[in-house]
């Protein structure tokens, strides 16, 4: 017995203490009162991950910053060659300077310049294919989910398109198709919806005979709010991660086209282009900035791209929440 | 068993019929240029449509299939225009494949065995340091573009030194075994992240089964658990990832071999398109399309051979 | 009187829960004795699970026992820390059976395999031997042609005869105790009366003793001999299933027993215990069950009761028993069950 219930039960009397409590079935109830909410939680969840705010600002600033940065002053252009004035001869393969901040490459071109500009264009690319591969992957998908008619076709034409190794089909895409802007969208774009459109085939299914839904509908509730309330929140969860995914996939699949040759024209700077550039000096250790510069930019950003993905995958997952 | 297997094969001799002719109709939108070499520039019109009449490529599309099917059944694939004047494909390829299939092979077990003891250590050490550290490593591997990494490990390990001189040489000699080792770790990396994550998701997703717990009541250790009950069950869906390697180490080997000058075909790959060399572009499509189909044959065998529901009952739907 | 077997006193277990503390068992006290049938009884989320896998060490990692005692043979098990000390209980003096068999056994290896290696793992049996002892436990929980099954696997087995194999795994074990958490709650009705008799008949040859976990009064009533009934976290009352069905003291074990439909009047709305379960997570002072209690008296909302003894072996936690307290009458309902065995006793 606590001091606390001493000194209560002393304050009572005995005769008091055992008569009869107020007997208030309201309270009874109250204890399964939940006032959870999906967004919130998966809101409070990410942002109770430190390394994924941080990313998420870094990101942001990164992405502003390449779009600010042509604009800013003292910019130079990235396809001009720069040549000393005193000698006439372009300014090859200089280190960093206080003029160049990030040194020239071997035909004279400023590198800083060049790596705002080839992030800017490989960003482009992947934002494009990752808004694509969600759109026309979630189009497929619910079609072939929904339609039950064409779902065997569907699933053999999938088992046979998926057969075929991505690599292959992107160099042969971008082989035939000859190496631009718009080949390398293209050619990413035709391989990278299926994963989606088979994973949005897999939930329409799902919500036309899981037992919650079946349930749903047995309470009457219209096929509009079943897909708003059941299967929406997931799916726009899903949609941010994987565009957030895609991005560093693209850019690796560009690296990857850039290194065999089928890559952005030389003259169009991307990051995979720099790379390469880069590549072809890099056994000399003065020149090695000119590898080592893209190599950061680009870890940098997949890996952060990732890293939020993956974020958000888990702060979105109900399993997780509280 | 038999009866399983057989059907596999089938559905997979169909889907690499389907592919081939896939690939080939897409080979036939290849741009002209690649069927004359140099001496594009140098031909007359009329020449040139004698050339590709020679190949046959004038006839109508089915025509074309017809022969082409005809050759590949014969051993045919086509004579190489550029990168090896008028040598017949076959035998371009016949000297690459070794190369290229030890080395597959060879990364394969590598990836294996450390991608699944990592994956395994990670489990064990689930939430601290050590699953940190090798999560970190999977991150990493996963987020940065292979070319990326593998060119840094070239470059930086190859600079190390002992007692002055390097102990990993740049290029590939096919005679010093040192010098394989670089490469074929290089080609395991992105196995071994993908196997390491893949065995601790199963990890932990087994350890909180109904079963598993009933074999802690029964009395069993741990250890006794992990070994007897876990690892068997472990092999079933690891042989699903098994294709899935196998296409991550083609196209490791893409970089791979160009990187460290390894004669095999994907460096081939890499020279015939920069070339523009169409039959070879052409005849290495193709193998290395029907590779990820027999990869995925073989995945479906060996999991009915450990995964007795899958032999006694048919499975539906799309993998 | 008997020694128990095994003997708990004021236990207290604890989960750590996404940052905050849940108290699972709240004080809980039981004793075993040999050879006898007990069921624990309560709703879902009483804590009857967690309860008796404290006895073998297997709650979930993020759990653990913050207090009390659990005495077997002399040893205090709440006490073990090391998987090596409880690889010395785990099978070999208590044994679990659990609810479902769907997911129990291991899909990819033979039945005759997952039952052959408590033999080998408990008493040291080896090949043939093992073997012939496995096919011959088969047979004991009545599956046909044992031979031919022990090479088979779980998905051949229908529910009711997966349940077997587990049971037969028990058996194996050749435990002291035996607990079957909600055995048929998975099954269908008529396999439901062959596995209860089945837990019988080797229970009467294996001398064994057996606590049911269940919230099927039903079930409780055809094979119990003791019932001990839990809420929150804790028994609040315990005794022979003729004292708790018909001489029930604790409100809850009214209100329990009130809600089996059977005691429904036709035309009348059924009862059930309004409210819901107290949230585990924040302390609760006094009796856990008072705020569902319409009868509660004010020191139930101020202090724990302790437990009255009613009989000797028939207590319960409520301080309607206090001599203080004032005469309250159990329901209609119970007062009908009290009068119907009476007359089966005349």
């Amino acid at each position: 017995m606590t001091h606390k219930e001493q000194q209560v039960i002393q304050a009572m009397e005995d005769e008091a203490l055992f008569t009869f409590a107020e007997y208030d079935p309201e309270a009874a109830e109250r204890v399964g009162y939940s006032d959870y909410s999906y967004w919130g939680s998966t809101l409070k969840i990410f942002l109770k991950n430190k390394t994924a705010i941080f990313l998420l600002c870094l990101m942001g600033a990164l992405i502003l910053f390449t779009t600010i940065q042509p604009y800013l002053p003292n910019q130079k252009s990235p396809i001009k060659i720069h040549t000393d004035p005193a000698t006439g001869y372009p300014l090859r393969n200089r280190p960093p300077s206080d003029e160049f901040w990030f040194g020239t490459n071997v035909i004279g071109q400023d590198l800083w310049a060049r790596l705002w500009s080839g992030t800017r264009t490989s960003l482009l690319i992947a934002i494009i294919v990752g808004i694509w591969e969600v759109c026309f992957g979630i189009f497929i998908g619910a079609v072939w989910g929904y339609v039950r008619q064409i779902d065997a076709f569907m699933t053999e034409a999938y088992n046979v398109i998926n057969n075929i190794p991505t690599t292959i089909l992107l160099m042969l895409l971008a082989y035939i198709l000859r190496p631009s802007f718009k080949t390398m969208v293209i050619a990413m774009c035709c391989t990278g919806w299926l994963g989606m459109a088979r994973f949005v085939r897999n939930q329409i299914v799902i919500i036309r005979d899981r037992e919650y839904n079946l349930a749903s509908r047995c309470l009457g509730t219209p096929t509009y709010r079943i897909i708003t309330k059941n299967l929406l929140p997931y799916l726009v969860s899903v949609i941010v991660m994987r565009i957030a995914l895609s991005i560093p996939g693209t850019i690796g699949w560009e690296v990857f086209l850039t290194y065999i040759g089928l890559g952005l024209p030389i003259d169009t700077p991307s990051l995979g282009n720099l790379l390469n550039e880069g590549r072809q000096v890099m056994m000399a250790p003065a020149l090695r900035y000119q590898l080592v510069f893209p190599a950061v930019v680009l870890s940098v950003i997949t890996i952060s791209f990732y890293v939020l993905g993956n974020a958000f995958a888990d702060a979105s997952d109900p399993r997780n929440h509280y | 068993m038999l009866r399983y297997s057989i059907r596999r094969l089938l559905q997979s001799v169909v889907t690499v019929f389907i592919v081939i002719t896939l690939v080939f109709l897409l080979m036939r939108l290849l741009p002209e240029e690649g069927y004359f070499g140099d001496s594009y520039d140098k031909l007359t019109p009329e020449q040139r449509e004698a050339i590709l009449r020679k190949f046959g490529l004038l006839d109508p599309w089915y025509i074309q299939l017809r022969n082409f099917y005809s050759s590949l059944l014969k051993g045919d694939l086509g004579t190489s225009i550029i990168y090896r004047r008028d040598v017949p494909v076959i035998d371009i390829i016949k000297i690459k494949i070794p190369f290229s299939v030890s080395f597959g092979l060879a990364a394969i077990g590598v990836s294996l065995l450390f991608g699944l003891s990592m994956g395994i250590h990670m489990a064990r050490n689930k939430g601290r340091f050590w699953d940190q550290i090798w999560s970190a490593y999977v991150v990493f591997i996963n987020a940065v573009p292979a070319a990326v990494y593998l060119l840094f490990i070239q470059l930086y390990v190859t600079g190390l030194k002992y007692r002055g001189r390097p102990i990993f040489p740049m290029l590939f000699d096919r005679y010093n075994p040192r010098s394989w080792i670089l490469p074929l770790i290089s080609m395991s990396l992105g196995s071994i992240a993908g196997y390491a994550m893949w065995m601790r998701r199963y990890m932990v997703d087994q350890l909180n089964q109904d079963y598993i717990r009933l074999a802690r009541a029964k009395g069993m250790s741990d250890k006794q658990i992990m070994v007897k009950h876990v690892m068997r069950n472990a092999f079933v869906p690891m042989a699903q990832y098994l294709p899935t390697s196998v296409l991550l180490t083609i196209s490791g080997s893409i970089y791979i071999e160009s990187l460290y000058s390894i004669p095999g075909m994907g460096g081939l790959l890499v020279d015939v398109i920069q070339r523009q060399d169409n039959p070879l572009v052409q005849a290495l499509v193709l193998i290395y399309s029907s590779l990820g189909i027999w990869g995925l044959f073989l995945g479906d065998v060996l999991m009915a051979i450990f995964d007795p529901r899958i032999r006694l009952e048919r499975r539906e739907g799309a993998r | 009187m008997t020694e128990p077997i095994l003997s708990v006193r004021d236990l207290v277990v604890k989960f750590s829960l996404r940052g905050q503390i849940l108290t699972a068992i709240r004080g809980a006290s039981l004793d075993l004795y040999p050879a006898e049938t007990v069921a624990i009884v309560g709703e879902s989320g009483s804590g009857k699970s967690v309860f008796t896998k404290t006895w073998l060490g297997m709650l979930d990692a993020n759990g653990w026992v913050d207090s009390g005692s659990i005495l077997l043979e002399g040893k205090d098990l709440a006490r073990y820390r090391t998987e090596r000390e409880w690889l010395t209980i785990r099978g070999k003096k208590i044994a679990m059976v659990f609810q479902d068999p769907m997911t129990a056994l291991n899909p990819l290896r033979t039945v005759g395999m997952q039952i052959q290696e408590v033999l080998e793992l408990h008493h040291g049996m080896r090949g043939e031997e093992a073997k012939a002892r496995t096919i011959e436990i088969l047979g004991e929980v009545g599956i046909d042609m044992p031979e031919a099954r022990y090479d088979q696997y779980p998905h051949e087995f229908s529910g009711g005869m997966r349940q077997r194999v587990v049971i037969a795994i028990a058996v194996a074990c050749n435990p002291k105790i035996l607990i079957c958490d909600e055995p048929t709650t998975a099954l269908d009705v008529t396999i439901q009366a062959q596995i209860l008799e089945l837990i019988r008949s080797l229970q009467k040859k294996l001398g064994v003793t057996l606590v049911y976990i269940t919230h099927d009064l039903g079930v409780v009533a055809n094979v119990a001999d003791r019932v001990a009934v839990m809420y929150a976290g804790e028994i609040i009352e315990y005794g022979t299933v003729e004292e708790i069905f018909y001489d029930p003291r604790h409100p809850y074990t009214w209100a329990l027993l009130s809600s089996l439909p059977q005691l429904g009047v036709k035309g009348q709305p059924l009862y059930s215990i309004a409210g819901t379960p107290p949230n585990l997570f924040t302390e609760i002072n006094g009796d856990a069950f008072a705020p569902r209690n319409p009868k509660a008296l004010k020191i139930d909302y101020v202090k724990r009761p302790p437990f009255f003894q009613v009989s000797p072996t028939h207590s319960a936690k409520t301080w309607l028993l206090d001599p203080r307290a004032p005469k309250v009458e159990p329901p209609e309902t119970i007062k009908a069950l009290q009068a119907k065995y009476e007359g089966y006793a005349q």
